[in-house]
């Protein structure tokens, strides 16, 4: 005899999963909704009243910051021990030293919220290291 | 044709649009009426001109970034 009947055995289960999505189709998508936050929440800043901490990130590092939001678009944006290579980029004079390492960026054009504002101060980190 | 979400920096609102080759970022933000606004890639990249056509610059489905014109200076001559 050159065949044996073994009787039968349940299929992996990997087959078994593979044989009935085959036979049940695609289940319904998911539809995943998007987060929809500021940018500085996006980016891990964190706010406490019209104050606001985190870092100005970059592909360059991260800068230890903060933000004082006084009245709508009055809003101060400070960088603490800025690197060599921001010291010396062209706005360097625009840092005004506040004590302790920290820095207040003067904004010659103010945005108009908080989120432009760390957009605007990391672009500047990037072209500081890039220059 | 391309799909943009665009983010809204200041409030995280998205706003999705569709393009065609030669839109404009300055047809994007009035589109949106987004007019003090400007259009980036990110933080890491440079603003988009108003007139700069962005069709071949963005990916179908990117996400970009509005923000309000700021910038660093003044104090410095």
């Amino acid at each position: 005899m050159r065949l044996k009947d073994l009787g039968s055995r349940p299929a992996p289960a990997t087959l078994r999963n593979m044989f009935s999505r085959i036979v049940r189709g695609h289940g319904p998508a998911v539809s995943v909704q998007r987060c929809q936050i500021p940018y500085w929440q996006e980016r891990g800043w964190q706010q406490r009243g019209n104050t606001y901490t985190g870092a100005y990130q970059t592909r360059h590092g991260a800068f230890s910051g903060e933000i004082r939001q006084h009245h709508g678009t009055d809003i101060e944006f400070f960088l603490y021990q800025p690197s060599q290579e921001i010291q010396r980029h062209s706005h360097w004079t625009c840092f005004q030293h506040h004590g302790n390492d920290w820095y207040l960026v003067h904004m010659g054009r103010r945005p108009k919220d908080v989120s432009s504002g760390i957009m605007t101060i990391e672009r500047l980190i990037t072209e500081a290291f890039e220059e | 044709m391309k799909r943009l979400s665009v983010v809204v920096a200041g409030t995280g609102q998205i706003r999705d649009v569709e393009i065609q080759p030669g839109t404009t970022a300055g047809d994007i933000l009035n589109q949106l009426s987004l007019r003090d606004y400007l259009l980036s890639k990110g933080p890491n990249d440079p603003f988009f001109a108003a007139a700069e056509s962005i069709f071949d610059k963005v990916n179908d489905g990117e996400k970009i970034f509005a923000s309000t014109k700021a910038e660093v200076g003044l104090l410095c001559a």
